[in-house]
């Protein structure tokens, strides 16, 4: 099917504990979603979701890659990162649970809200995790 | 459309200051003058505020005096208790704006403390929404409609106490008077052209009950007088929960409610708008926007600074003696809110980049992209772009040519 095929792949490096400049690949995403003329409502959502997963890959990983890739009739987030991964899928599901440290709480992070607020706004969730790191894709339809 | 802003081409000079602070790019320099984008203009100001030249104005107003209404009410702006100095009898404010040859005034600070408990209601109501944005400023509101439109759910859709005064105000004069409509005249003492816009432009599908709008500044002299005489009339004070509506997190403060934040400022309101569409801010009640630097004491038609007058007001709000404030339109608040005076219906702009499929989209991205990584990348605006993005996006649009840039230029010559 041709709405198959990707139109354009945005790509991100994302580096474990810099908080220095966390929320800048997902702002770039956003901006450049904004510049192409999607619809706001779609943006939102993807908005959310990206700067959620960049967050997750700074507090929780040693570093990984921001993907957002483009089709016809839906846009999806790849998120792969380096680093513990997470031990109960499930447990980090749920709202307001967090294994991020005070330190990063401090810095107003690490509500627990994450994973839930970005499959909250997707059309599919999917997350996949091992000892060497997590993959989550995370699509919305346009 | 409407316009608020005037511009004359003879006092520009090409400068870039308007270009550069203008919160939605809607300026570009065309042969060394500014040119302003209608349909991107929010009306916030900032260029009349920011040009050396002079070369901005608010749209000339003609004269009350010359309108002709059996019966004329004026609605003064609360930022208007802000701009006479510390210790002036505020209470002859009102009196010195009947003598300019109104029948009556209504002070906008009842109608901000009505509009105040309709935000508290309307937030204990709706506890699905957070947060709640303010509808107060038409330029803030604008500014969503254009560079926000996924935001458009979370403004509380209140009308501004401008509109809520007129409603009542008219409303009062037909059953005292036996008047009709076309009969009387609403005059808003305006501190800004947003405010004006607002009337002449309104940002939903509704018609402004107010007919016309007088810049404060242009009455300002003639106030100042007849304040200052001695032993001229007490009117009444103004509302001190109202006043409080003229600096920013006043709405907040006088809804009573805990968890607000204020923001003033285009540049703050864009960079916390950023952050409620990454959707932050989910756990606050309620963000106060209020375009203007302090807040609406900041309008451009204001006369004196900001922040004085913030300081002139809070010292009212505390040397005034509220048992001598009387309005029986807060006891009827309930009745008022359940007939709906209070809703504000915004329509949605369309989409103005037309229905592009997204490979087409993208593809006009890329090649944009490409232009940009010619230039020189400092949004230095001597092109007569506000950045080097959008020069490229001209260039795109054959509304510019790449040698514009004198970066580029100056280079072509050196080789």
């Amino acid at each position: 099917m041709v709405f198959d095929s990707l139109i354009k792949r945005y790509s991100y490096t994302i580096i474990g504990n810099d908080f220095t400049t966390a929320g800048k690949s997902s702002s770039d995403i956003k901006s450049n979603l904004k510049a192409i003329g999607i619809d706001a409502k779609i943006i939102r959502k993807i908005a959310i979701i990206s700067y959620e997963a960049e967050i997750n890959i700074i507090i929780h990983s040693l570093g990984g890659q921001l993907h957002c890739d483009l089709y016809e009739d839906k846009i999806v987030i790849t998120s792969e990162d380096i680093g513990p991964g997470i031990p109960d899928i499930e447990m980090a599901m749920t709202e307001g649970f967090s294994t991020a440290s005070d330190n990063v709480r401090e810095l107003g992070f690490g509500a627990g809200m994450g994973l839930p607020n970005m499959k909250r706004y997707s059309d599919d969730f999917e997350i996949s995790s091992s000892s060497n790191g997590t993959i989550i894709i995370i699509t919305v339809l346009i | 459309m409407n316009f608020s802003i005037m511009f004359d081409k003879e006092k520009c000079k090409g400068c870039t200051n308007c270009m550069k602070r203008c919160p939605t790019q809607a300026i570009r320099l065309k042969e060394s003058k500014a040119f302003i984008d209608g349909i991107k203009c929010i009306h916030c100001g900032e260029c009349i505020k920011i040009c050396p030249h002079e070369a901005y104005s608010a749209q000339s107003v003609e004269s009350h005096k010359e309108k002709n209404y059996k019966y004329k009410i004026a609605i003064p702006s609360t930022t208007i208790y802000g701009q006479f100095p510390k210790g002036t009898e505020i209470c002859k404010v009102q009196n010195a704006i009947l003598k300019l040859g109104f029948d009556y005034v209504y002070d906008e600070s009842w109608a901000s403390e009505l509009v105040s408990k309709a935000i508290k209601k309307r937030i204990e109501e709706n506890k699905n929404i957070r947060p709640f944005i303010s509808t107060n400023c038409p330029s803030t509101v604008r500014l969503i409609k254009i560079r926000y439109p996924s935001l458009m759910e979370h403004l509380i859709s209140l009308e501004a106490p401008m509109e809520i005064a007129a409603k009542v105000a008219r409303q009062r004069a037909k059953q005292l008077y036996n008047l009709e409509d076309k009969d009387i005249g609403v005059f808003y003492i305006s501190p800004c052209p947003a405010k004006l816009l607002a009337v002449t432009d309104p940002i939903g599908p509704n018609k402004s009950h107010i007919n016309w709008v007088v810049p404060l500044n242009t009455i300002y002299g003639d106030l100042y007088r007849e304040v200052k005489k001695e032993n001229d009339m007490c009117y009444s004070n103004p509302s001190l929960k109202g006043i409080k509506w003229a600096v920013s997190g006043g709405q907040s403060e006088s809804a009573e409610l805990l968890n607000y934040i204020a923001v003033n400022g285009m540049e703050n309101i864009i960079d916390i708008f950023d952050e409620i569409e990454n959707g932050k801010l989910s756990d606050v009640d309620f963000v106060e926007t209020l375009a203007c630097v302090g807040g609406c004491v900041g309008g451009t038609f204001n006369i004196e600074n900001p922040f004085i007058a913030s300081n002139t007001l809070k010292y009212i709000i505390y040397n005034t003696n509220e048992d001598t404030l009387l309005n029986d339109d807060l006891d009827k608040f309930e009745e008022l809110y359940h007939e709906g005076i209070f809703d504000l219906k915004i329509t949605e702009d369309k989409d103005q980049k037309g229905k592009l499929s997204i490979k087409d989209a993208v593809k006009r991205f890329e090649q944009i992209k490409e232009i940009v990584a010619l230039l020189p990348g400092l949004d230095c605006g001597s092109c007569g772009a506000p950045t080097c993005f959008a020069h490229a996006e001209d260039i795109y649009e054959n509304e510019a040519k790449l040698y514009d840039c004198v970066v580029l230029r100056a280079k072509s010559k050196e080789n």
